[in-house]
């Protein structure tokens, strides 16, 4: 099988803190993997690694079989990213910003135009960032994401504060893009119900430890046979994290 | 020059690039505007007319020279760090040092600009106003050249401050606070006071005379350097996390 990404063991630390633990992920090429987990389950923070923007404390990862720490230009310009809360310019225009972007990337002037267009944002580009609503922040973000049609995209809770017709929008276009553009993506979320309409593959996260890692058929296999009678995916996670919870408490009374 | 473009065009409405041409201006106005208005006082004082060009008007374009670094530095890296503008240059292909060398680059343009426009004000008011024969454009350029190696400490200095710090009051302040201290020290004859960025770039004010000090051209220069590659190294190891 051709994994694009791949994670070894990976373990980021911080003084008396361990927000990801021997974490061993592998991302299938021109597949959507659902990044999934409770608040604080180190889903952003395996992002963060993955994007060099902070140090793994052990543990190795190849994103397209390269290192960051070798190659960080060369796999930067295969990523396109959305972590935690988008960064702007607040001086600029929506337009300006991705111009940044797409001029850091060396991309046709076109490649913003249609950036925006994707993301429903074409007749606010002229507009100052500082004015735009939560949810075009948000789509502006994915669109900086989108630029240049990157191999591999890392999405971190990308339909956060966008409205219920938004979330639709983008999560369509989300499921359409590894066919539109051979592309991977890596999407976190802490709802199942929103990763299992777009998701090929399901990693659940739990206090920086992999519970779970398959396709949704797996996960549902395995709820079945953890609990005989239920077909609720939903319930199925949540029993899940649910467990690990208590045996960590019972882990921590001992 | 891409990088170049880049930074030009994220500093679109943000005044750090006004800030230092207006610098220029009002310290050229005010140089003209000062010595029509005083010119019988200042020609009258028992020294050479050429050291009373540009000595007795430097003092107030210095300060002036001096707020507009603090305030340019202060907005260049002030759009990174708002709103973790800074954040997305990390992920994409691009080295932060270059994105602070850029940064340095531009204000070390402008600051020559600045200098260079108030250096012109005083060569007019040399030719209309200095007693026949005793101007020297010569002094002049040698002098705009003095002032604005002792400001580069400052420039440098600042532009590390406002790359590390993300809010920008802090760097404003480490500015204001910097001044005061420059100003307490600008005297000083202890070699180690002279270490202080701020106390550099006020010495030509100090001195009664319009020839360079060569230990101070060459502790500017020392310093400046010294300051630019800290800051080139912070922008390589320092991570965003």
């Amino acid at each position: 099988m051709s994994y694009i990404i791949k994670t070894n063991n990976l373990t980021k630390a911080y003084k008396d803190f361990v927000a990801v633990n021997n974490l061993s992920l592998n991302v299938r090429k021109r597949s959507i993997y659902g990044f999934l987990g409770p608040n604080g389950a180190g889903k952003s923070t395996t992002m963060k690694i993955l994007l060099g923007l902070t140090k793994a404390t052990s543990g190795t990862f190849t994103i397209d079989g390269k290192e960051i720490h070798l190659n960080r230009i060369e796999i930067l310009k295969k990523i396109g990213s959305l972590i935690e809360a988008p960064s702007y310019y607040l001086n600029l225009t929506g337009r300006e910003n991705l111009d940044i972007i797409r001029r850091i990337l060396n991309l046709p002037a076109y490649s913003v135009n249609s950036a925006l267009t994707m993301v429903g944002l074409e007749e606010f580009g002229n507009r100052l960032v500082k004015k735009y609503s939560l949810g075009m922040k948000q789509r502006l973000g994915i669109a900086s994401a989108l630029l240049g049609q990157p191999p591999v995209l890392i999405l971190d809770e990308p339909t956060n504060g966008l409205d219920p017709a938004g979330i639709h929008e983008i999560r369509n276009l989300i499921r359409e893009l590894p066919h539109i553009y051979d592309c991977t993506v890596l999407i976190s979320s802490h709802m199942l119900s929103e990763i299992e309409l777009i998701a090929d593959d399901i990693g659940i996260l739990n206090h920086g430890h992999l519970l779970f890692e398959g396709s949704l058929d797996e996960l549902r296999n395995t709820g079945k046979s953890a609990n005989p009678g239920s077909d609720n995916l939903e319930e199925m996670f949540l029993s899940m994290i649910e467990k690990d919870n208590l045996k960590r408490k019972q882990k921590a009374i001992l | 020059m891409r990088n170049l473009i880049i930074e030009l065009r994220k500093n679109k409405r943000s005044g750090a690039i006004p800030v230092l041409i207006l610098t220029g201006m009002i310290g050229a106005l005010y140089a003209y505007a000062n010595f029509a208005i005083r010119k019988e006082t200042l020609l009258s004082l028992p020294l050479p007319p050429m050291v009373i060009l540009l000595t007795q008007l430097y003092g107030m374009i210095m300060v002036l020279n001096l707020f507009g670094i603090i305030v340019s530095t202060t907005i260049i890296f002030g759009i990174e760090h708002q709103r973790n503008s800074i954040k997305k240059m990390y992920m994409l292909p691009i080295k932060i040092s270059s994105i602070y060398m850029t940064k340095f680059i531009i204000l070390f343009l402008l600051l020559f600009l600045c200098i260079a426009v108030q250096s012109l004000s005083l060569t007019v008011i040399g030719r209309l106003y200095l007693p026949e024969g005793t101007f020297e454009a010569g002094g002049v350029l040698v002098f705009a050249v003095y002032s604005f190696i002792t400001s580069l400490p400052v420039l440098s200095f600042m532009l590390l401050v406002s790359s590390r710090a993300e809010n920008l009051w802090i760097t404003l302040g480490i500015g204001v606070v910097g001044f005061l201290s420059g100003m307490a020290m600008a005297s000083t004859k202890h070699l180690v006071l002279l270490l202080n960025p701020f106390v550099l770039i006020m010495r030509p004010a100090m001195s009664a005379s319009i020839t360079p000090s060569i230990p101070i051209t060459v502790l500017s220069i020392v310093s400046s350097i010294v300051l630019i590659i800290a800051g080139y190294i912070s922008a390589t190891k320092f991570h965003y996390e």
